[in-house]
């Protein structure tokens, strides 16, 4: 058994960096980018629960195995499958085209998360500007914007996330979530 | 909403409310229970956290006229005044090196790409397109928001091009012009030979000299073009044939009963050491198999074992005759 600590490095250390080579493989098997998202998910999970029992040597075949079986339960559930589909779950062979640019530098980092700040939505970004350049807390950023903390926290949230997916994923832009879209549709 | 975008949304609201003064004892045992339920609610959190923690730099970017007056009692000290200065130098260093790259409508300069005899280099255009540059080839991009330009000056090279359907990619090669939306192939230049061979997806091959006849083939998944002055040859092969024709990319070469006079440019395309056929008898024999593209005294010694040649090695060449 593998503890949750060494579980946990094992996976933003090792794991982590495949992310984009793993949604384009999954990419090549199913077209809506939504359920290459869920697919990239429940294969971390599967992931881990496999590493849980021993840490694998070499992380990118066994991350793409456990894709690649994951691909495979899901055209059995299906009712028709091509061919073409099939032969091609078994070519793990991904050319390694990202290898380059995969260690981002402090200075890359820097770029990266200020050209991120700055695709969000004004509200959000400027939220999420108080709490991560000036370092206000969800209290002082309500005071400072004159807006309620559930507000403030509530577009914080959706900051975080957008921008965390902005730094791991090979998109150039932020995905716009539901609740980031100026005009929202409430839910009762 | 999924499943999954519901786990994420939780994980990003555990994540800042863990970074907030009331956070406290009992928020910390919540949260445990959260993450033991499933290894689902695990590795959303510990990937938006490592997400969220890469953007932590941010904070180089505080302009020092903003400071909240709590830090100015701190500032007092030699320490933090130091720090401060350093603070104003990361400052100028992101002032002077963010702009030039978040202008990102600006037209960017060609960029030029090249590879040494034996060398593969992977490349990722600003589009998100990747292109691996084959042996012995020169490139040069004109890749932005605006369009989407290569020029292969000669040799080969491997492209997965982002999909991008308002902007197509256009490869220049030589006499002809090649373009796609977005799709898997390879592009090869030999002298005023261009082949084009694709994988997947569709491709539009024509004439850079447009007008005439609209000399113009569109190439589907399989299809091998190879075309020299005004005359285009189009073949089918199977997708694994144009897969083959690719395994350069893995650093082998595959022949399927290619003549040995061929074979041995293909290989003297990698290598510095050359190999020489000394006569027509041997040049004609026909070979298949995968090979590894830089070992030549590993293809030489099956030449020898398999054909009965004769092989001399010498430092910059290696000579087989019958």
């Amino acid at each position: 058994m593998t503890d949750d600590d060494v579980l946990k490095r094992w996976f933003v250390a090792d794991v982590l960096p495949l992310e984009r080579d793993l949604e384009r493989y999954l990419a090549r098997h199913c077209r809506a980018r939504d359920d290459v998202i869920d697919l990239r998910q429940e294969v971390y999970e599967h992931a881990v629960a496999a590493a849980r029992k021993s840490l694998p040597l070499n992380t990118r075949p066994f991350v793409l195995t456990v894709a690649r079986n994951l691909l495979i339960d899901r055209a059995r559930r299906a009712k028709v499958v091509s061919f073409e589909q099939m032969a091609d779950l078994d070519e793990l062979n991904i050319p390694d085209l990202v290898e380059a640019d995969r260690a981002l530098t402090a200075r890359d980092e820097l770029r990266r998360a200020m050209a991120g700040l700055d695709q969000l939505p004004p509200r959000c970004r400027e939220v999420v500007r108080l709490r991560r350049v000036e370092g206000l807390n969800i209290r002082e950023t309500a005071d400072r914007l004159g807006v309620g903390h559930h507000t403030v926290e509530r577009q914080l949230t959706l900051g975080l996330r957008a921008l965390a997916n902005f730094m791991l994923g090979g998109n150039a832009r932020i995905e716009r979530k539901p609740g980031l879209a100026p005009r929202r549709k409430r839910t009762p | 909403m999924t499943r999954r975008n519901d786990i994420e949304a939780r994980a990003a609201a555990w994540l800042v409310r863990r970074d907030q003064p009331e956070w406290g004892a009992a928020d910390d045992e919540a949260l445990k229970g959260w993450l033991a339920e499933s290894d689902a609610h695990k590795v959303a959190l510990w990937r938006l956290e490592a997400g969220w923690d890469a953007t932590a730099r941010l904070a180089a970017t505080r302009s020092v006229a903003v400071e909240r007056p709590s830090l100015n009692r701190l500032l007092e000290s030699r320490a933090l005044q130091a720090l401060a200065a350093s603070l104003v130098l990361i400052c100028l260093f992101a002032a002077a090196v963010v702009p030039e790259w978040v202008r990102r409508d600006q037209p960017q300069p060609l960029r030029r790409f090249a590879t040494t005899v034996g060398e593969h280099r992977a490349v990722r255009l600003p589009d998100g397109s990747a292109v691996t540059l084959n042996t012995a080839s020169t490139m040069r991009a004109a890749v932005d928001s605006g369009r989407r330009a290569v020029w292969l000056d000669r040799g080969e090279a491997y492209f997965d091009v982002a999909h991008d359907a308002r902007h197509p990619f256009v490869i220049h090669a030589g006499d002809r012009v090649v373009t796609v939306l977005g799709t898997r192939f390879s592009v090869r230049r030999d002298g005023g030979m261009v082949t084009v061979a694709v994988v997947e997806g569709r491709v539009r091959v024509e004439d850079a000299a447009k007008g005439e006849r609209g000399r113009a083939a569109v190439l589907t998944a399989g299809n091998v073009a190879i075309s020299r002055g005004t005359s285009m040859l189009l073949t089918d092969r199977s997708s694994a044939r144009a897969e083959a024709a690719l395994s350069w990319r893995r650093g082998m070469l595959t022949f399927d009963r290619t003549t040995l006079e061929e074979a041995a440019a293909e290989f003297n395309r990698y290598n510095r050491r050359q190999i020489r056929i000394a006569d027509p008898q041997a040049a004609q024999i026909r070979i298949g198999g995968t090979f590894d593209a830089t070992d030549i005294d590993a293809f030489a010694r099956l030449m020898r074992a398999g054909f009965g040649l004769a092989v001399r090695e010498e430092a910059d060449a290696i000579t087989i005759n019958s």
